[in-house]
Parts: C-alpha cells; sequence; structure tokens
C-alpha cells in the first residue's frame, strides 16, 4: 500500500517530536543521602578553572585521598572559568553531573531547587562543626532546609588605590577614604581636579554594593527583593551625582570587573576593589602603579565586609554516595584548606584556621599585610550576593542603574523597575 | 549496460542501500539541525526552565514577548543592523572586487590582506576593536590630537551600535568580495569592450555592464548579508558587553535569546519563543530579497 509523502513527514516529525517529551526530565532516580557505607569505588570531581595553576597540588590530595580510602578512584576533571555555569547546567540538564561539583552558592541554589545537590544537613552533618558557622549556612536556600555544599576557600579584599593620582588631586595619599561619604567626596574632587579625566570609580553598584552601603536586599523569608527602599534610593543618587561629574568612569554603564581591572592597571580610574592575587599582577604588569600603590579597607556601612564563598555540593543522584560526600569532605577539611592556602591568596573556611600564625603575623610585606587584614575582616565578613540573585536578576539590576544614571528614569523609579523584575524572576524559578 | 544490470542486482538484494549511504548524512542533520530545530519550536509553547521540565503553556510565551520592552529593543537593533550593515556589504565588496581584480604587480598581497579579518576569530576583532575605540584608545588618542576631542564610541547606545556595524563590514568585506570576484570572472570582456568603444565611461560601464552581469550575486550576498546581520551577536556581545550596552539598549535578539535560555535559571521556554520569532523574521527577509529580485528581472 502506497504511503503518502505528508503522511511520511507527519511520522517523520512525530518520531522527532515524541522523544522530546522525555527531554529535560531530571526524574532518573539513583542517589542516596545515606553517606554512612563503605567509601569505595570511581567518583569524577570537578573544578572550576584550577587545573592551570594548581595541577601538582590536586593531583596530590587525589592520590592521599586514594591511598587513606582504597579501592577509590577519582577522576579530576577541570572546567574554564568562561562559561562554568552554562557547562554546570548542561550536564544537569544532561544528567552527566559529576559526583563532586566546585560550586559558588548562586549556582547551588537551582541546583537544589531541582533535587540535584545532595542536602549535607542529613547526609554529612557530623563535619558542619569543622567550618565556621556563617560558611556552612552559606549553602542554605531561603524557602528550602538543608545545606547543599561543603563550604571551601574564602575570599575578600581590600581597595586599591592610586596615591599618585590622589596626590595630583590634592588629596592626602595616606588619608583614603574610609567611609561613603568620604568616598564620595573625595571621588567629586579628584574628577574636578582633573577636569573629568580620572574617574575615582570605575563600575556601577552591584547587588553587593547595596548590601555593603546597609540596604536591606531580601524580605527575612527570601521571597521578595526590598533594595528599593529608601537607603538604595540613597546610594544610587550619589552614584548619579558621581556619574554626571565623571567621578564614575563614563564607560561604566558596560564596564566588566575585568574592563575596570584594566582601567585601574592603565591609571584611568583612582580606585578599584581587588584581592591579594591582584599585588603580584601590579607587580608585573604595571611597575609603576606597584610602586604608587594604596591598600585600604573596603568601605562598608555595615561594619561587615563582602566575602565570596567557594563550595563544594555533591551530586544527590551520585551512585557512590558514600565516596563522593568523603571525598567532597576531604577536600574541603582544615589540613587541605590550609595547604591551598598557602598555595594561592584564599583563606579557609574551616574552625580556627583564620587563627593560625599564617594569617596573623607580619613579616613587613604588603602580600601579608593585605592576607592579615582580610583574615582579620573574614572573622565577620557576609557574603551579601543573595543565594537567589541570578545571572537574569543581575542584568536586570544593571540596566535599571544604568537608566538612573543616564537620567532615563529616576534613582526611585528604577529601583523599582528592578525590584519588580527581580520579584518576577524570583517566582518564575519556582 | 553492465554496470546498470549491476546497480539493478545490489537493488534487489540490498534494497536499503541507498538509505545506508544516506544514513551518517541523514544522522548528522537529524542530530543537529532537524531536532534542536523541532525541539526548539516544541519549547516555545512550554515554561520549560533549564533544569525543570516545563509545561504546555500555548501561546503565553508569544504573548509575554509583546509586552517584553527588552524583546523590541532587541528586534529595533537587529532591524537597524540590518539597515546599516547590509548596503554596506552588497556595495563595498563589490567595488573592492574591481580594484583587485586587476592583475597588477602585488596584488595578490592586497586580496590576502583584504580577506585576513575573514580568518581572524571575532573575540581577538572584538577585543582590539574595543581597544582602539577605548575613552583612552589610539582612535580617540588621534582625534584628541587633530582636536576634535574624545568620543564615547564604547559608551554612547548609537555609537556602540554603529561601531559593532563598522566591525561586521570591515570583517565581512573580504568574503563577499571572493564571491564577487567569481562573478566578475565570468562577465565577458567583450562587453566592456563593446561598451567602451560606444564610449562609455568608467562609471557608465559598471552601472550597465558589470551591474547587470553580477546582480543575482547581488541578491545572494544581500541574502546571506541580512541573513547574518539579523542574528548579529558577537559583535555587539564584545563590544557592549553581556549587558548589551547602556542599560541594555544595544542588545539584539540573539543576545536576548542567550541571555534568557542560558544558565540554571534559563528560561529555555520563552528563549526558544524568541528564538521562533528570529527564524521568522529571517525567512521573511529571504523571501523579500528574492522577491526584490523577481520583480527586478520582470
Amino acid at each position: 500500500m502506497p504511503i503518502s509523502r505528508r503522511a511520511t513527514a507527519a511520522a517523520a516529525v512525530a518520531a522527532l517530536v515524541l522523544p522530546l517529551g522525555a527531554c529535560g526530565s531530571s526524574d532518573d532516580g539513583g542517589g542516596s543521602t545515606d553517606a554512612s557505607g563503605k567509601v569505595e569505588g570511581d567518583v569524577t570531581f570537578q573544578t572550576w578553572n584550577l587545573r592551570a595553576n594548581f595541577k601538582p597540588y590536586f593531583e596530590g590530595v587525589i592520590a592521599e585521598f586514594e591511598k587513606q580510602y582504597p579501592g577509590t578512584r577519582v577522576k579530576w576533571i577541570d572546567q574554564p572559568a568562561e562559561g562554568y555555569a552554562d557547562k554546570i547546567s548542561a550536564d544537569a540538564a544532561g544528567g552527566t553531573l559529576p559526583d563532586v561539583v566546585n560550586v559558588s552558592p548562586d549556582l547551588v541554589a537551582p541546583l537544589a531547587q531541582a533535587g540535584l545537590a545532595l542536602d549535607l544537613d542529613k547526609a554529612a552533618v557530623k563535619y558542619r562543626k569543622e567550618y565556621l558557622e556563617g560558611a556552612w549556612a552559606g549553602h542554605r536556600i531561603p524557602g528550602m532546609t538543608g545545606t547543599y555544599a561543603f563550604p571551601w576557600y574564602l575570599n575578600t579584599g581590600p581597595l586599591f588605590y592610586n596615591k599618585s593620582l590622589f596626590e595630583e588631586a590634592g588629596l592626602d595619599p595616606d588619608q583614603p577614604p574610609r567611609t561613603y561619604d568620604e568616598l564620595f567626596a573625595d571621588a567629586l574632587r579628584m574628577a574636578k581636579e582633573s577636569d573629568g579625566e580620572v574617574a575615582t570609580l570605575a563600575n556601577v553598584p552591584t547587588i553587593e554594593d547595596f548590601g555593603r552601603y546597609g540596604v536591606p536586599l531580601m524580605n527575612k523569608e527570601g521571597t521578595a527583593f526590598t533594595f528599593n527602599d529608601p537607603k538604595g534610593v540613597e546610594l544610587l543618587t550619589k552614584y548619579k551625582e558621581l556619574y554626571d561629574a565623571k567621578a564614575l568612569d563614563p564607560q561604566a554603564l558596560t564596564a566588566t570587573p575585568e574592563s575596570s581591572g584594566k582601567k585601574f592597571l592603565t591609571e584611568a580610574v583612582a580606585m578599584n576593589p581587588g584581592s591579594a592575587l591582584d599585588l603580584g599582577n601590579f607587580k608585573k604588569q604595571a611597575p609603576n602603579l606597584y610602586r604608587d600603590i594604596g591598600i585600604t579597607d573596603q568601605i562598608t556601612s555595615t561594619g561587615h565586609v563582602n566575602m565570596y564563598v567557594m563550595g563544594v555540593m555533591v551530586n544527590a543522584r551520585t551512585k557512590r554516595t558514600p565516596a563522593a560526600v568523603a571525598f567532597a569532605h576531604y577536600v574541603t577539611d582544615a589540613e587541605r584548606q590550609m595547604s591551598f592556602a598557602k598555595q594561592v591568596a584564599i583563606f579557609p573556611s574551616t574552625a580556627g584556621s583564620l587563627d593560625d600564625p599564617y594569617f596573623t603575623e607580619q613579616d613587613g610585606t604588603d602580600e601579608t599585610r593585605v592576607r592579615v587584614a582580610a583574615a582579620k575582616s573574614l572573622k565577620n565578613a557576609v557574603n551579601y550576593t543573595p543565594v537567589l540573585f541570578s545571572e537574569q536578576m543581575k542584568t536586570e539590576l544593571r540596566n535599571e542603574v544604568a537608566k538612573a544614571l543616564q537620567g532615563k528614569e529616576s534613582p526611585q523609579e528604577a529601583l523599582d523597575n528592578a525590584v519588580r523584575a527581580c520579584d518576577r524572576l524570583l517566582a518564575q524559578q519556582g | 549496460m553492465a554496470s546498470s544490470t549491476a546497480v539493478s542486482r545490489v537493488r534487489r538484494q540490498l534494497p536499503a542501500s541507498p538509505w545506508l549511504l544516506a544514513a551518517p548524512g541523514l544522522l548528522v542533520t537529524g542530530a543537529f539541525i532537524l531536532y534542536p530545530f523541532v525541539s526548539t519550536l516544541v519549547n516555545a509553547f512550554t515554561d520549560r526552565r533549564t533544569l525543570i521540565p516545563g509545561r504546555f503553556v500555548g501561546l503565553a510565551n508569544f504573548r509575554e514577548l509583546l509586552h517584553d520592552d527588552m524583546f523590541w529593543t532587541g528586534l529595533r537593533n537587529s532591524t537597524l543592523y540590518v539597515l546599516g550593515v547590509v548596503p554596506a556589504l552588497v556595495v563595498l565588496p563589490l567595488l573592492l572586487a574591481l580594484l583587485v581584480q586587476k592583475n597588477i604587480p602585488g596584488i595578490t598581497f592586497f586580496r590576502s590582506a583584504f580577506y585576513t579579518p575573514v580568518v581572524a576569530s571575532i573575540v581577538v576583532v572584538g577585543l582590539i576593536w574595543v581597544w582602539l575605540l577605548d575613552e583612552r584608545g589610539l582612535i580617540n588618542s588621534l582625534l584628541e590630537t587633530i582636536g576634535v576631542g574624545r568620543v564615547g564610541f564604547l559608551s554612547d547606545q548609537w555609537l556602540l551600535l554603529i561601531s559593532a556595524m563598522a566591525v561586521t563590514v570591515w570583517k565581512g568585506l573580504g568574503y563577499y568580495m571572493i564571491i564577487y570576484l567569481a562573478a566578475l570572472g565570468n562577465v565577458p570582456r567583450e562587453l566592456h569592450e563593446a561598451a567602451a568603444v560606444d564610449g562609455a565611461g568608467a562609471v557608465r560601464r559598471f552601472r550597465t555592464v558589470t551591474v547587470p552581469a553580477v546582480r543575482s550575486t547581488m541578491v545572494l550576498v544581500g541574502a546571506l548579508s541580512s541573513v547574518a546581520a539579523f542574528k548579529v551577536f558577537s559583535e555587539v556581545y564584545l563590544m557592549a558587553g553581556p549587558s548589551g550596552g547602556p542599560a541594555g539598549e544595544d542588545t539584539t535578539l540573539v543576545m536576548l535569546v542567550q541571555r534568557t535560555g542560558t544558565g540554571l535559571t534559563g528560561r529555555v521556554g520563552y528563549a526558544s519563543a524568541l528564538s521562533v520569532v528570529v527564524f521568522v523574521v529571517t525567512v521573511v527577509l529571504m523571501l523579500l530579497v528574492l522577491r526584490a529580485d523577481r520583480r527586478e528581472r520582470t
């Protein structure tokens, strides 16, 4: 019986469409929250752009773990920094997420909501006391119970400033601004004295800037954003003054952390936040700047500096829960974190580690000064970025802030719009 | 005769052999073109997210995009991109091809030089242009030296879009030049000679001989460049940044698809609806170009 072309085409389309019904479904079972069994088997461990500089360190950690737990084998994979979230989302959607994954709190949140991150309050609560209380809480998700990643390394950093540019503007290079009022006053003076040639800041305010300024970012339930309150409007109004006076770089509206770092390197802006890692960079790439570098504390109205938290989560669908939990804990335990901190300018999240002489004793170098000051400030630091604040929300806030700075909207209107858009996205996240 | 008998014998014994031979191509096309295409169509009618399977929501995504300011910004920018880039990419490479068509000593160097941007990585090209157009970059330093003052190529929404268009044209010149060179090679020299004998100057010969002879190539270039321009991503992304310029005002439709649909919280359903719109507009663009050509011929 002849089959019509139309019927053949319909069958072909149906054959293609029908499998799509299963596509995206992540309900493929597997995994257990019980980590008490024997630690054995193969686990995959994914890091975030660490192989290039720390290959021997991680190979050593893996070899020690395999020696301590005979019968285990860890396969280490590393992904580049660029597109890391996309890689994780592709793996998560495709059911190929590694057993142990290096994450930040904002990456954990959607994975936990999709049931892909193991609740460590159930599977590994015995390790909880080994970590700083705030760090352990860093991977909790509003609206959910549980903790979804082991805290790994922390980072924070000072504010760098260019002493020469301060001096040229008639400002005391040894008296950098310590409060927001001083910062705004110095920035306006710098712009005026340099005839708009030198800006003090290169970035528009981000969610963490609002947090540091003392703006309440979310309600207690974590169900709505609140950064459009009077304090938020006050901060944005100040930034608008800076932008109009060219005290905020004209390209700030499209700047990225990398591009503003470059502006600071080329001495086009006078201040930039950074970390101890940047000092080596200044020394190598801009020796003139390095000679004139000033280092001061992050400016906050809350008394708590901002910190970045890295974590290590366990895939809830892993077939090797005991081995995966054991390895995630092993990588993040006090001994491993301390030895990693000595390789690179990061700070351990394990209880008591920051009291080690390495983080408390000065040796007269700038690197140590930055490290000791950062370690001290980390003891009561806060990760201001809400874990539910997605990339799309960051873009919404950034675009509304830009509209306010351009004068297309008032600061109040801009923040109201940003909060409305972020709340809508939050509701869609579910 | 013998070979046709052999073919018939193979067909009788292995009736599926043509399909077997075509299978690798069909599989690749199915997996990488048809499947994603149909998948996007299906997703456009769901509220699917990266990690959450979608439910059928009918036309909700399309209704939402009609009320999405960023969609209209993207549509405006992508349309402006077509209007700005396509005329330049239809005309300039033709002039360039006429220039390098002549067999004069050293012309190979110029042909290669004009083609170099085509093979250069768009990321490298984008970063170089960002460096050139920066407030303190080479171009602004030159402008300042001659007294024009600094121009905010990368901070003004319109200048940013125009700068990105200039990069697209600069990068595409060599590619379309090669297409025109092939077409010009088929234009009979006698036509030019006859026109010259009749007293036609260079401009007249260009209008009455060259343009009609390469008109179908111009249509092809117009169609290809308009589709590419409407789907622009890299140039604008690299120059305007991930947020799409100041307040996102330089966002193009494809940038919006990327921003909306990727990441762990990506709205795959909504981004698919946007992709469907991009697809429909590009098809319409192609049809318009082809129809204009047909009308011209008749």
